[in-house]
């Protein structure tokens, strides 16, 4: 399966790295050249794990990422409302079908779960509960 | 963007409050208007609550960053039922967006300024024909914008700058029109006028405004 993570903070390297290991095409976005360059070595080398340097919320960075292929799109930024704007991106303008979003703020988490956008937060990643679902859907 | 809009919705006698999150900001509101600003976030529901959003009608959001605006109106409908959700957006590519995520109206900035450039610079040019009486007067070429405010109507109901005659118009397939009471004005016409130097830049003005 295709993924794309946005944002290669502490869950986004997070999440790339399980869900590389789970066998899946991981792409992630990253605007920060730090934040980008501190992503797991092996992983990027060997090609696994593919990094583009852009602002992820962006359609062009998207299309970079190659969003028109891609099954799952996980938005992973430290802000709630730009997690929210680039989620709603990748499924209302791209029609990604399985998207999630991370979000801090249990308020904005009630409003994603409504436009059927998946949320998941630090507890969900720590029990596992991804690394499942997306073995579900594959 | 937010203070102007709100001194005046407010002489225009709607209730309003503005959440703002820099503190000075805020003082500096409330010295000007009132106690119609507290400090808070756009994208908190617990401060959009005590700015009263359970009973607005509209919300109009204007911060710098676009997800925040997007957040906002979202979360003020789905927390609050706001019954209209305007938002300002900065980036062109998310105007579509905006829109298809359901904000009722979006007011794309950059959009705009290209808008009025678009009319400032190259399609509505003044064309300067001729000075006249030693410069004090000269002949000029406006053309009409097709979103104009004039189009469609009378050359009667059209007040002219001081001393500006309409000489002649010329429609845009190149015919001319005598500059008669009940001629009407159509969208590309160009108006050819004899204009006090000094108010031509008014009567550029007011034939090319847009509607």
């Amino acid at each position: 399966m295709n993924v794309i993570i946005v944002g290669a903070g502490n869950l986004g390297s997070s999440l790339a790295q399980a869900i590389s290991d789970l066998g899946h095409k991981v792409t992630i976005i990253e605007k920060n050249f730090e934040a980008a360059s501190s992503l797991p070595r092996g992983l990027v080398n060997s090609g696994v794990l593919k990094v583009i340097l852009s602002d992820g919320s962006t359609a062009s960075a998207m299309i970079e990422a190659g969003i028109t292929n891609t099954e799952v799109f996980i938005a992973a930024t430290g802000k709630d409302s730009l997690n929210g704007l680039t989620a709603q991106k990748a499924k209302i303008i791209f029609g990604v079908e399985q998207v999630m979003t991370i979000v801090k703020d249990p308020d904005a988490k009630k409003l994603y779960d409504s436009l059927g956008i998946t949320t998941i937060n630090k507890a969900a990643l720590a029990s596992n509960q991804l690394a499942e679902f997306l073995t579900q859907e594959s | 963007m937010g203070e102007p809009l709100a001194s005046s919705l407010i002489n225009t006698g709607h209730e309003v409050f503005i959440l703002d999150h820099n503190q000075q900001t805020v003082t500096t509101l409330q010295r000007e208007l009132g106690m119609v600003a507290s400090v808070g976030e756009a994208t908190s529901v617990r401060d959009l609550n005590d700015a009263g959003a359970s009973r607005a009608e509209v919300i109009i959001a204007t911060t710098g960053s676009d997800e925040d605006n997007l957040a906002a109106c979202q979360l003020a409908r789905n927390h609050f039922d706001i019954p209209r959700t305007i938002a300002v957006v900065h980036s062109p590519e998310n105007a579509e967006l905006f829109e298809r995520a359901g904000v009722d109206m979006v007011i794309s900035v950059t959009s705009l300024v290209l808008a009025n450039l678009a009319t400032a610079i190259p399609s509505h040019p003044l064309i300067r024909l001729m000075p006249v009486a030693d410069h004090s007067q000269e002949l000029v070429a406006i053309k009409l914008p097709a979103g104009g405010l004039l189009i469609g109507r009378k050359l009667s109901e059209i007040t002219l700058p001081f001393g500006t005659n309409i000489i002649l118009i010329m429609t845009s397939e190149g015919r001319s029109k005598k500059p008669n009471p009940d001629v009407r004005i159509e969208a590309e016409d160009e108006v050819i006028a004899l204009s006090p130097t000094n108010s031509t830049a008014e009567l550029w003005t007011l034939l090319t405004e847009l509607r």
